[in-house]
């Protein structure tokens, strides 16, 4: 879905509705279309990114955290990393952006229909897997049993824990877990340990499971190694990479990554990659 | 294919009158060793003798830096700044540097198009140029030796004159436009042109099938040789930045003094800085000198699928312009070995 036919880096304005602090250092920003038919044209796949403009001060690709059945706006959860992200921390409802996108490929939502799902988040990998959860509780009847596995180091860190911890017991009863857990928090009153540790816990059946997995790249391996170790299908495993992407297109050569025989363009050809794709190709993560 | 030709007295008519067409861009001789593509004035300075060019064909369609949009901050609004392209004729490129602008075309214009591309490639009239190797090409083993597309006329040596092919409407246009200059085509000039050939393909250093060389290259990736020849890399860019194909840029807004306007621009970057893949947050995905080293190699030997090519055309622009003496060939070659082909 893009629709500027004539320039492709042709952005589109957005206002601030609301900001949200998730975090110390993550905030959500509810966003809406300035143009009417922008608005309720504008659709995305869970897992698609946009490049977000700050005028005067650059462009940065974001993962969408909300679901693409509510039209007209979309939320995007921000960290405070970098030269543009801290100064879209400043931005206050009524504010304006510039935004053009959805690019990526998206999770393969419609290949996951009829099937568990497995949602393992690591850090802010919760964002785009937030917007995958959203998107299969607008469509509960489109899927089976759902876990979400939420980790972070700390409990102050755990993105969306309050959203998360609000819904955990009219979840279970419509057969979705949430689990969160931190990994160096002792203050912190409920699960501890890795997100693989908790695997076991899920209510999903590893038959008949999809796994959709984001957090940082180091943590990969060992989080694939468990899951197949309790029968997830490989081949079912969805994982999605961040680069700094600087045009989300395929042209300015920032996320290519892999190797000679398979060398990708993350902001195209992903950013959602499946297991083989990730085993195969060296420098993917 | 249509084939005209020109003779040596009518050259010089023929560039004069390639003007016509829009400003003249040809080799001209600027050192002892180099050459660039400049605006001509007087046709008589253009070298014929050029391999290659301090700076690829790709400026012309790419450049250096160039402003996107320009930005209101305080409306958030962003005024794309578009300019209408004068038509340009760009002489004497060689078979690789044309093979090269179709993979550019196929990243730039397959998919999501980009408009400041488009626009300079649809004013570009490409006149292509017959050339002998020296001991830095390669082209015969990229198989982009010879191209049947993507230019209106392409010249080959002959004897007394040009063998000219003729390759897009724009082309019949000028061979239409100017009957007085072209004649057809005879026997003897056939022969000269088999002979031609025959000489440029016995002039290449290495033969063989070399389309393998990228399974060779992700198995021998932990070799030691990439430890050594990284060892010897400056980081300088300069292969990317005088590769054809090289196409990554950076992309930034720059603020007036009054903060309350500012430029969208875009400008070449390099993926041997270590800046490249950088991301939010201090990690890199190359973070050591060697990773940026193979990431080149990996990049340039990877296929571009729409063509059937590797990204790397050949050219040897790479091992010529490198300052520190590194050989992308003879690398290729070493890790290779074993293979007679």
């Amino acid at each position: 879905m893009h629709e500027n036919k004539g320039n492709v880096y042709s952005l589109y304005k957005c206002r601030v509705l609301r900001v949200y602090d998730l975090t110390d250092d993550v905030k959500l920003f509810l966003f809406r279309f300035e143009d009417p038919d922008i608005a309720e044209k504008w659709t995305f796949i869970p897992g698609q990114f946009v490049q977000l403009s700050l005028p005067g001060y650059g462009e940065v690709p974001i993962s969408i955290c909300s679901s693409p059945m509510r039209r007209g706006f979309f939320e995007l959860c921000i960290k405070k990393a970098g030269r543009v992200t801290s100064k879209i921390f400043e931005l206050k409802p009524g504010d304006f952006v510039g935004v053009r996108g959805p690019y990526g490929n998206g999770f393969p939502m419609q290949e996951f229909e009829g099937n568990d799902m497995l949602l393992i988040a690591c850090g802010i990998g919760m964002a785009p897997l937030r917007s995958v959860f959203m998107y299969a509780l607008d469509n509960r009847w489109k899927f089976g049993n759902i876990t979400v596995i939420n980790s972070a180091k700390y409990g102050k860190n755990l993105l969306f824990k309050k959203e998360l911890e609000a819904m955990r017991d009219v979840a279970e009863a419509e057969n979705i877990r949430i689990i969160q857990t931190v990994t160096r928090d002792p203050d912190w009153p409920g699960r501890i340990g890795r997100a693989q540790e908790h695997i076991r816990y899920a209510n999903t059946r590893p038959d008949k499971s999809y796994v959709c997995l984001c957090g940082p790249p180091q943590a990969y391996h060992d989080i694939f190694t468990k899951l197949i170790e309790h029968g997830y299908n490989p081949k079912r495993i969805y994982v999605t990479l961040e680069r700094r992407m600087k045009c989300g297109v395929g042209k300015c050569g920032h996320c290519i990554a892999g190797t000679s025989t398979f060398l990708k363009y993350i902001c195209i050809d992903g950013p959602v990659f499946g297991y083989y794709d990730i085993i195969s190709t060296p420098g993917l993560i | 294919m249509r084939y005209v030709k020109i003779y040596n007295e009518k050259m010089q008519e023929f560039l004069e009158r390639l003007k016509n067409y829009g400003k003249l861009y040809a080799p001209v001789k600027i050192s002892d060793k180099f050459y660039d593509r400049k605006e001509i004035d007087d046709v008589k300075k253009i070298s014929f003798d050029c391999l290659r060019t301090i700076m690829p064909a790709k400026k012309f369609f790419i450049p250096p830096y160039e402003e996107l949009f320009e930005i209101d901050i305080e409306n958030a609004d962003y005024k794309e700044k578009i300019e209408e392209t004068e038509p340009f004729v760009l002489f004497g490129l060689h078979a690789c540097e044309i093979v090269a602008l179709r993979i550019l075309d196929g990243v730039y214009l397959d998919e999501f198009p980009d408009i400041y591309y488009a626009n300079r490639r649809k004013a570009g009239i490409i006149i292509g140029l017959s050339c002998l190797p020296d001991e830095y090409c390669f082209c015969n083993l990229t198989r982009t030796d010879f191209v049947d597309i993507g230019f209106e006329l392409f010249l080959h040596e002959l004897p007394d004159g040009y063998l000219i092919r003729v390759g897009s409407p724009k082309g019949h246009k000028i061979v239409d436009e100017n009957p007085d200059l072209f004649s057809e085509v005879k026997k003897e000039d056939i022969d000269a042109f088999k002979m031609f050939e025959e000489k440029r393909q016995k002039l290449f250093k290495y033969y063989g099938s070399f389309d393998n060389i990228r399974y060779i290259l992700e198995l021998t990736m932990k070799d030691k040789i990439w430890d050594e020849e990284a060892e010897k890399c400056l980081g300088c860019g300069n292969c990317t930045m005088t590769c054809p194909t090289c196409r990554c840029y950076d992309v930034q807004d720059i603020p007036d003094i009054d903060g309350k306007h500012a430029k969208r621009i875009r400008f070449w970057d390099s993926c041997q800085f270590r800046s490249h893949g950088l991301v939010a947050g201090g990690h890199n995905f190359r973070p050591t000198k060697k990773d940026r080293f193979l990431n080149r190699y990996i990049c340039k030997n990877a296929y571009f699928y729409p063509l059937g090519t590797s990204y790397c055309v050949g050219c040897g622009n790479c091992t010529y312009f490198c300052p520190a003496n590194i050989n992308f060939l003879e690398n290729l070659i070493e890790i290779r070995r074993g293979i007679n082909a």
